[in-house]
């Protein structure tokens, strides 16, 4: 909202500087957010809080502003003229719950034409723009106190007029000249034959006051605040009149907005007072009453506040405030503040006033720590060690569009009911594609060095309706081996963890080949796999991309506590073993028959590939490195020998391995 | 003899000074030491001298030679050997290491530090309903205060009326509901994570990000203890000098509430022309206040036994401030050039 130094002197002298003015508003709560000279006035951009309804008012700005001074606001309140009855008219409101209230005014045989110099001021500092002199003092009082207005042309309305809900496709034009088709959602105000304005947020074209206006009348109403916010948000609108309206107004002050503005007018564009019309429930103005103890407060915000100061400050607020036995005062909620109901609204009201500055830091003892998270120190924890490995972390977004899962094979995905755009319209089961536009991403940018990972939730339906559960994805392309590097990160993950009952399964996956999926202690774990070529290509992924999600959960779950195992103070003996294999069998049915005997083996590796003529035809090549060594003892040679011969022996005998 | 000898060492003298290179000295070495040296031919001729002058010249000469040798050694230590000499500035070898998002990194850090204070870290969910992410928070569903939580609703069917429809959470305070639901004051919690908000993207506004919420609650917890620690916090955090402001706002589940300034990091305060805080000398970086009885009651706490703080931050913010980014886009592009950074 912005408003005016000149128009809150109306209410208040204000004798500092501008800026210092500025921040005490800040401090108190009022945040400015901009302030400028403009001619010979100020004007404040403020930032109102949702709570303060009364700060959409210069009086409730003003009533701040005497607070933070420590002085008292002037409020001259205007004569309030009920008679005569208005007899040619009847307002009719189809539910109080819309409308509690509605005033009308009719002055008749007005003169419209610009307003003075200072009347524009008023309501062109304050951001709204000046038409006539009646729209001008509609506008001037709302800004005053804070009570929405309009006045119609009242030649123009044919009948009666009710409060009511409009008629599906009833239409509407604004003062704003475009056409809306209403619905049940929007309160109206109508005529006999016609919509005449959108209750509380905008007037029709049809009733406009114009330069020819001879005769008006002056609507000050209260409307349910829910109301207005569905009927303006139906009609795609939000006005000065709807904000506030939205935010509450406040009854006590309806009369007296509705009466300046109609005395206003009787002075400024002449005419006779032709009218009163009052309908709906009678305002009631009651003040709550609560006790506050000194203690309490002074406890709960961790300072000492004197009684007098607490007072003053209350006081100055427009709180009543009287003594009630010892360290206790009583006090009395003035009815304008609809936003202050408890205790700790009031400790509020003090504190912010006495100023936040004041409050010395303290550190709480926190008494007994919880039960870890684990899930959370485990997650850091993968973390860590997965950038120990060289791998990057990545964070993509959670949703992804429904029809890029669908070609991954995803069916029944939770989706967005109002999603922003089409692309992210569901919540992802997978990190796969979050994968694929980080890796995309960098290639487009000739970027290298593309081994990532992330830890984020996946989310799917159950039983239960859904699930969330944290997932980790780790992703290379541009690697030479892929699929082993993806392989190794993972089995240095479960050491890292140690976890020693694991296997892996090869398994035929929707859009993978190469697959293999892990177990733990015979739990689903998660998967590897080399993205297929037909699914590379519909996501323009022009890179291997070797790929593994692994379920959180599980791994945390099955991790145990590191064990140190003693290192062997003996030396190493190795001895080589080349061994062509026939495509029909696997590394794994060499390491089987090796494995079947497990004396004093304490490592292997492949130390040479090859495929050549000299081959047999379907056979390939490798040399295999196999370490011996004791705990206890040094082996001796001949030991290591006759070990080796036998592993030799065992693989020879086995079909589809031929040494060499 | 003796000219020649005088000779040859005012011209080794002469030679070591101009050597500047490993080169120029094995140049030296051979010319003053080599098979063909000057030192060699004076050898060759002690045996013809006399008797006292063969011993005299013998015993110099060995003399000299050492004193050539030496002279020269000590040339090639001052120059480094010639072994090592190589083009110091070839271009240094390139690591291709691992690393931490930026986004975890900041919300790690943030957590740490409450951890130290005794906070515990506990994950809500980011899939939550209606009660959690505003009505046990005192947001009303059909209030003007509902406007800045904007939301993401889901498809999935709602099954009892009191926790209203499913949705991605706009915030991390639903985590202080499922907390308190659980476990019994006293208790300290932060809680890091995504959030999700229809914002359309741009430099500043991204409909995912990261948050950090934190609470403590217990019989004696007031609002000057929120003030110390998120001092502690910001000190840690940003620098050792940071100073702090609260500044009164509204939020529906704390009273009283406040926004939380920093002094500014770059200008310290002075505010002239600076670019980070605008000229103010201040920047806004979280909210907090004393959390409000309703929503205590509403976790089955009794307000009037225990009193709580709670604050809120988002992670993307305070790492732009403090590590200079200027766009939020660069933490979910996942540029190599931008992870390999942090
Ligand atoms: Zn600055």
């Amino acid at each position: 909202m912005r408003f005016s130094l000149n128009f809150l002197k109306e209410f208040l002298k204000v004798d500092i500087k501008t800026d210092k003015l500025v921040s005490l508003l800040t401090m108190a709560g009022l945040e400015v957010e901009h302030f400028e000279a403009v001619g010979s006035d100020w004007v404040f951009d403020v930032e109102i809080t949702s709570n303060r309804y009364d700060w959409l008012s210069i009086l409730g700005i003003a009533r701040e502003a005497a607070a933070s001074l420590g002085k008292e606001i002037e409020v001259k309140y205007p004569k309030v003229t009920k008679t005569p009855l208005l007899k040619t008219r009847t307002i009719k409101i189809e539910s109080l719950k819309d409308c509690p209230t509605y005033v009308a005014r009719v002055i008749r045989g007005i003169k419209v034409s610009p307003s003075d110099t200072t009347l524009k001021e008023r309501v062109v500092n304050c951001n709204i723009n000046a038409i006539n002199n009646v729209v001008d003092i509609t506008n001037y009082c709302m800004l005053k106190w804070g009570n929405p207005l309009h006045a119609f042309d009242e030649d123009k309305i044919e009948g009666d007029i009710y409060i009511r809900r409009a008629r599906q496709g009833e239409k509407f034009i604004g003062i704003d000249e475009k056409e809306r088709e209403l619905c049940p959602e929007n309160l109206v105000i109508a005529d006999d034959k016609k919509v005449i304005a959108l209750a509380g947020v905008m007037g029709a074209k049809n009733t406009e006051v114009t330069e020819s206006t001879k005769h008006i009348l002056l609507e000050a109403a209260i409307f349910s605040p829910i109301v207005v916010r569905h009927s303006r948000r139906a009609a795609g609108l939000d006005t000065d009149s709807s904000y506030r309206f939205e935010r509450q107004v406040f009854a006590g002050y309806l009369e007296y907005a509705s009466s300046e503005a109609a005395n206003l007018i009787l002075e400024k564009c002449k005419g006779a007072f032709y009218g009163y019309a009052f309908s709906g429930k009678a305002i009631l103005i009651k003040d709550k009453n609560l006790t506050l103890k000194l203690k309490e407060l002074n406890e709960y915000l961790g300072i000492e506040v004197p009684k007098s100061k607490v007072k003053g400050i209350l006081s100055s607020l427009g709180f009543k405030v009287k003594e009630s036995g010892k360290g206790a005062l009583s006090i009395s909620i003035p009815a304008f503040r609809l936003d202050v109901n408890e205790l700790v609204d009031i400790y509020e009201e003090i504190s912010r006033i006495y100023g936040y500055d004041k409050i010395e830091p303290q550190i709480p003892q926190i008494a007994r720590p919880l039960a870890k998270n684990e899930i959370y120190d485990f997650k850091n924890k993968i973390r860590n060690y997965l950038v120990q490995l060289g791998l990057k972390e990545i964070i993509t977004y959670s949703m992804e569009s429904d029809e890029a899962l669908k070609a991954l094979g995803y069916d029944n995905v939770i989706k967005i009911v109002n999603p922003l755009r089409k692309q992210e319209n569901a919540l992802r089961p997978t990190l796969l594609l979050g994968m694929i536009e980080a890796i995309t991403y960098n290639l487009n940018r000739m970027r290298q060095g593309m081994r990532f990972f992330e830890l984020a939730n996946v989310y799917g339906r159950d039983k239960d309706g859904f699930c969330e559960s944290p997932a980790l994805s780790i992703g290379v392309a541009e690697e030479e081996g892929g699929f082993f590097y993806v392989k190794g990160a993972l089995l240095e993950l479960l050491k890292n963890s140690n976890i020693t009952e694991f296997s892996f399964e090869e398994k035929s996956l929707v859009s993978f080949t190469n697959a293999l999926e892990l177990f733990i202690n015979n739990k689903y774990a998660g998967f590897i796999g080399k993205l297929d070529n037909e699914t590379a290509d519909k996501f323009n992924l022009k890179k291997d991309l070797f790929f593994a999600q692994l379920d959180v959960n599980i791994l945390q779950s099955e991790s145990k506590f590191k064990v140190y195992s003693p290192i062997s103070q003996y030396p190493a003996i190795w001895r080589d073993i080349s061994i062509a294999l026939h495509k029909n069998k696997k590394f794994s049915d060499v390491l089987k028959v090796i494995n079947e005997k497990k004396e004093f083996i304490s490592d292997y590796q492949i130390v040479d590939t090859y495929k050549g003529k000299d081959l047999p035809e379907d056979f390939a090549a490798f040399s295999l490195r196999i370490f011996y060594q004791s705990a206890e003892r040094t082996l001796l040679s001949e030991e290591v020998d006759k070990i080796h011969n036998d592993i030799r022996k065992r693989l020879e005998q086995t079909e589809g391995i031929k040494l060499r | 003899m003796d000219a020649e000898v005088r000779r040859l060492e005012e011209e080794l003298q002469a030679d070591l000074q101009k050597a500047n290179t490993a080169e120029d000295i094995e140049a030296l070495r051979v010319k003053y030491l080599g098979r063909k040296a000057v030192i060699n031919q004076l050898f060759a001729k002690v045996p013809s001298l006399s008797g006292e002058e063969k011993g005299k010249w013998g015993k110099n000469l060995n003399l000299l030679k050492n004193k050539i040798t030496s002279a020269i050694e000590e040339k090639i230590k001052g120059l480094g050997s010639a072994e090592d000499k190589i083009d110091l500035s070839f271009p240094a070898k390139k690591f291709d290491k691992g690393s931490t998002h930026i986004v975890s990194v900041v919300s790690q850090e943030i957590c740490s530090v409450f951890e130290k204070l005794g906070f515990t870290v506990v994950e809500g969910t980011e899939i939550e309903n209606e009660w959690h992410n505003f009505s046990a928070l005192n947001i009303p569903l059909d209030h003007p205060s509902r406007d800045a939580f904007d939301t993401f609703y889901l498809d999935i069917p709602q099954k009892n009326a009191q926790n209203g429809k499913f949705l991605l959470r706009s915030h991390t305070s639903p985590s202080q509901a499922r907390v308190m639901n659980i476990i019994k004051p006293p208790l300290a919690v932060v809680s890091p994570g995504r959030v999700y908000r229809p914002d359309q993207v741009d430099a500043s506004h991204s409909f995912m990000f990261h948050q950090v919420e934190g609470f403590a609650i217990s019989e004696d917890i007031n609002f000057a203890q929120l003030k110390g620690v998120l001092l502690n916090f910001v000190r840690l955090f940003f620098a050792p000098d940071t100073d702090l402001r609260f500044r009164p706002h509204f939020f529906p589940f704390t009273e009283p509430s406040a926004e939380v300034d920093i002094s500014c990091f770059i200008c310290k305060g002075k505010k002239e022309k600076c670019s980070l805080c605008k000229g103010k000398g201040w920047i806004e970086i979280l909210g907090c206040g004393m959390i409000h009885p309703k929503v205590l009651k509403n976790c089955n706490i009794d307000p009037k036994k225990y009193r709580g703080f709670a604050f809120g931050m988002g992670v993307e913010r305070p790492a732009m401030l403090k590590y200079g980014i200027n766009d939020i886009r660069l933490f979910y592009e996942n540029d190599v050039k931008f992870l390999e950074q942090f």
